[in-house]
């Protein structure tokens, strides 16, 4: 077009512009472009540490590759999926989607409320046959509309009963379209559960209860959704024991959470075994079985009265290459606030000290599947607390004033850091507090039980997922294997008989239709009578 | 028999799989470039053997540890060459009556098999309890099913590409008024000009007259890519459904972006836009072939890259 002289149709309006990025938008083409764009994203995202599956890789990456860590983190990589752009593929995705979606539905629906249109000529057909049977035309073409009736043709007559048409194969659009709207269901479903969901970890040792609110769970770790109330269920759950099984060579067997489950008023509404694979239901929350460590029971006194008592969750320290994680102690901070100065206690956990003094013996760590005889070596720190973490301790305001060891059953005097009578292990690193000691801080270590951590999740999204899921299957199988056929008959008068003319072609899956007419012709001469010696078939593919 | 005798036998059983597949390979290139009778049925003796003690390696690996022998990538690795030399067999050989194809697909089961053996070997072990769940069984039952699938159908979009290629150099060189090109051992260069791309879809079978070179018509083994692809790809698309469902039930969480589920997505969606391609104009025929191969690669990288390189949720290798 001549730019010079622009006519006043093809000026470019606002709808005008509007009305060609809605065609593009439609086009095939651009949903190919953007679901390939859409794969491209996620190799991205897979290839590069991303934010919430492993900050901590995200930050050894940021460390390691200051120049293209900067990059990536400002073109949003390190969390591909959760960026603006990998949304915006997405949205732009349905909305071609969708654009395509709708003309085609209408044309669908309009197309199966349309009865077969008969046909001019029949003998133009990619494959004819021509019969030759007795009787009138009326009673032949209702033969074969028996025969096509009986195979799931979809057949009108024409009003004076000589000819027909037929198809078969409307399944396969509505498959396709059933698919196609699965997705917008799918997507749906996404955005309503972790919309208005939440996600997070609980933690809770052996006889704790623990309720769904949102300051109990663990810290960071709760992920609420975007339109998400901030309403929690007040639901409460009961650890009564946790047991792990383990083979000898440490490969783990099975996780078990036996809990209470108590409802918002406290009431116990019953008993289950969270595992693996096995979550629990309860109030519009799932429960899943996450992780697993051990508390030790740690009393602190001071002067008689106590101060702290309970469990104590404790993490494991991370394995160096070629080490069993079994075979590693576990560690925890207990702080003492209230103290002046303020105290910490740093705990290093030996579940079982039979595995340890093997680890000694042989240099091969061992791992330590159970609890059996354990002990912790304890270092204690004075000074300032700055911060209340239990996994952390900085020690720039605090000074050691002591370490030593602690045995179940045992009681250490804190300042001194030596062992105040209690069980007596015999173990020769610990030392007896001289006679006459003044105690007036101690820690006792009478327990040593299990925790659990739970993940709690709450998504009412995944019925409909599930359903987009189901939906989405149920369409595509129609989609790709049925196919589109037609197929039309007339008859003439011809000497004594009628002469029966076939024609048809298939849209799809052409080779198979070859014998599917083939068949269709054989049946049609058999319910109308034609002797196999009149039946001239003439299928050939053009 | 013992259990450690049976993981021994199991284990022999693979490598006898391993070089029967192999020779199978060699006798099907060889057929491919004498086109002696005796070399096909070699080929396919030797890749029933195959497949025998394929299947016989399967069993007594699942009786050695007691479960179902699909834990971890060793295992699926020697159900993949099973599944593939089957589905081969099945479609090309006996359906399709195609012997020319075998060496291609053979080639992919040794080096799936060699792979297997070299980097994932492990004795036959109990599952870690993530893994223990009758979902395991169905969601990767259908992934190998339809890794299989989609790799037979990219082997034969490979061939398809490059006898496409040769077949559009001969028009060319034709219509230049030239002879054509010799390709292949089985081109005769007096034949007839009867070359040209068929028009619309072509016979199931094409005489054997009517091919040229070796292999079948280019449109021929891209109906044959197609037929793979499009039975593999809703497979794959409801093991990945049940891989959702798994995850559901054993991390609270259908989808969460691990490297392995990023992967199954981008191979779900490089597929299925080669199926939208193949009905979209001017993405017909070459273009959506190489979207194919893209998904192979894909598949691959879903396959071995993310246990080997990427560490995630799924790297039990």
């Amino acid at each position: 077009m001549a730019p010079t002289a622009p006519t006043s149709e093809a000026r470019p309006t606002l709808r005008r512009s509007l009305a060609i990025v809605w065609r593009s938008l439609r086009s095939m083409r651009t949903a190919l472009i953007l679901l390939l764009l859409l794969a491209l994203a996620s190799v991205a995202g897979s290839l590069l540490p991303q934010i919430p599956n492993s900050p901590d890789r995200v930050a050894r990456y940021l460390v390691d590759h200051p120049l293209w860590g900067d990059l990536f983190w400002r073109a949003g990589l390190f969390d591909v999926f959760g960026s603006w752009w990998f949304t915006l593929i997405t949205v732009l995705l349905f909305v071609s989607l969708v654009a395509c979606l709708l003309p085609r539905s209408r044309a669908a629906i309009r197309a199966m409320r349309q009865r077969p249109v008969q046909a001019r000529e029949i003998d133009s057909f990619r494959h004819v046959a021509e019969l030759a049977a007795p009787g009138d035309a009326v009673s032949a073409v209702a033969a074969a509309r028996r025969v096509l009736s009986r195979r799931l043709y979809r057949v009108e007559v024409a009003p004076d009963g000589a000819a027909l048409a037929a198809d078969k194969g409307a399944l396969r659009e509505l498959g396709s379209l059933v698919f196609h709207w699965a997705f917008v269901l799918l997507l749906l479903g996404v955005v309503i559960g972790k919309g208005f969901g939440y996600t997070g970890r609980a933690t809770l040792a052996e006889g704790q209860t623990w309720t769904d609110a949102a300051v109990n769970y663990d810290a960071l770790s709760l992920r609420p959704g975007r339109y998400a109330s901030g309403d929690h269920t007040g639901v409460g759950i009961r650890l009564l024991s946790f047991r792990s099984d383990f083979r000898s060579t440490g490969v783990p067997m099975d996780f078990v959470s036996r809990v209470e489950l108590l409802d918002a008023e406290g009431e116990v509404a019953g008993t289950e075994d969270i595992r693996v694979n096995h979550p629990a239901s309860f109030g519009g929350l799932r429960i899943f079985q996450f992780g697993f460590g051990w508390a030790p029971v740690v009393a602190v006194e001071q002067a008689g009265t106590s101060i702290s008592e309970g469990p104590l969750v404790l993490g494991q320290d991370r394995a160096p290459e070629g080490v069993s994680q079994l075979a590693m102690p576990w560690r925890g901070f207990l702080k003492l606030p209230s103290l002046r100065p303020q105290i910490a206690v740093e705990l290093e956990l030996w579940p079982d000290s039979d595995a340890f003094f093997r680890s000694l013996e042989t240099g091969q760590p061992q791992p330590m599947l159970r609890q059996n005889a354990p002990f912790m070596n304890y270092t204690v720190w004075s000074g300032r607390l700055t911060d209340p973490s239990l996994r952390d301790l900085d020690t720039r305001s605090m000074e050691e004033i002591g370490s030593g060891v602690i045995g179940a059953g045992q009681t250490v005097d804190l300042e001194h850091a030596c062992l105040v009578g209690g069980g007596g292990a015999g173990d020769e690193t610990s030392s007896a507090c001289p006679a006459g000691t003044p105690t007036t801080l101690t820690m006792a270590f009478p327990d040593l039980v299990r925790y659990s951590v739970l993940q709690v999740t709450k998504d009412v999204g995944v019925p409909i997922v599930l359903a987009a899921a189901i939906l989405l299957l149920m369409g595509l199988l129609p989609a790709l294997y049925t196919s589109r056929r037609k197929l039309w008959v007339r008859a003439e008068p011809d000497r004594d008989g009628v002469r029966l003319q076939i024609g048809g072609f298939a849209l799809q899956r052409k080779p198979q239709f070859e014998e599917e007419f083939a068949k269709v012709v054989a049946a049609i001469a058999d319910a109308t009578g034609s002797s196999d010696a009149s039946a001239r078939e003439m299928v050939e593919a053009r | 028999m013992t259990h450690a005798e049976l993981a021994v036998w199991s284990k022999d059983l693979f490598n006898v799989a391993l070089f029967a597949y192999l020779a199978a390979m060699v006798a099907s290139f060889a057929y491919l470039a004498f086109r002696a009778k005796p070399l096909a049925w070699a080929s396919t003796g030797l890749g029933v053997a195959g497949l025998l003690a394929n299947v016989a390696s399967i069993v007594t690996r699942g009786m050695a540890a007691g479960r179902t022998p699909w834990g971890n990538m060793y295992e699926y690795s020697a159900i993949l060459a099973a599944l593939v030399v089957v589905a081969y067999l099945v479609a090309v050989e006996w359906r399709a009556h195609l012997r020319t194809l075998g060496g291609f697909v053979y080639a992919f089961v040794v080096f799936t098999m060699a792979m297997a053996v070299q980097f994932f070997y492990v004795g036959p072990t109990d599952l870690l309890p993530a893994l223990n769940s009758y979902w395991r069984q169905i969601h990767v039952t259908s992934m190998i099913a339809a890794s299989s699938l989609l790799g037979i159908g990219c082997v034969f979009t490979i061939l398809y590409l490059v006898k496409d290629r040769g077949e559009r150099r001969r028009v060319a060189a034709m219509q230049a008024q030239e002879p054509p090109p010799i390709l292949g051992a089985a081109v005769d260069a007096d034949t007839p000009p009867d070359l040209l791309p068929e028009a619309g879809e072509p016979d199931p079978q094409p005489a054997p007259g009517g091919r040229r070179g070796p292999l079948p018509s280019a449109a021929t083994l891209d109906r044959l890519a197609y037929r793979f692809i499009a039975f593999g790809f809703p497979i794959w698309t409801f093991g990945t459904i049940c891989g959702a469902i798994w995850a559901q039930e054993a991390w609270g969480r259908y989808w969460g972006w691990d490297p392995k589920e990023t992967w199954a997505f981008i191979t779900w969606v490089i597929f299925a836009g080669y199926l939208h391609a193949r009905a979209t104009v001017g993405w017909k025929g070459r273009r959506a072939a190489v979207i194919a191969l893209v998904g192979f690669v894909s598949l691959f990288v879903t396959y071995y890259a993310v246990n080997l390189w990427i560490s995630g949720l799924h790297s039990y290798a």
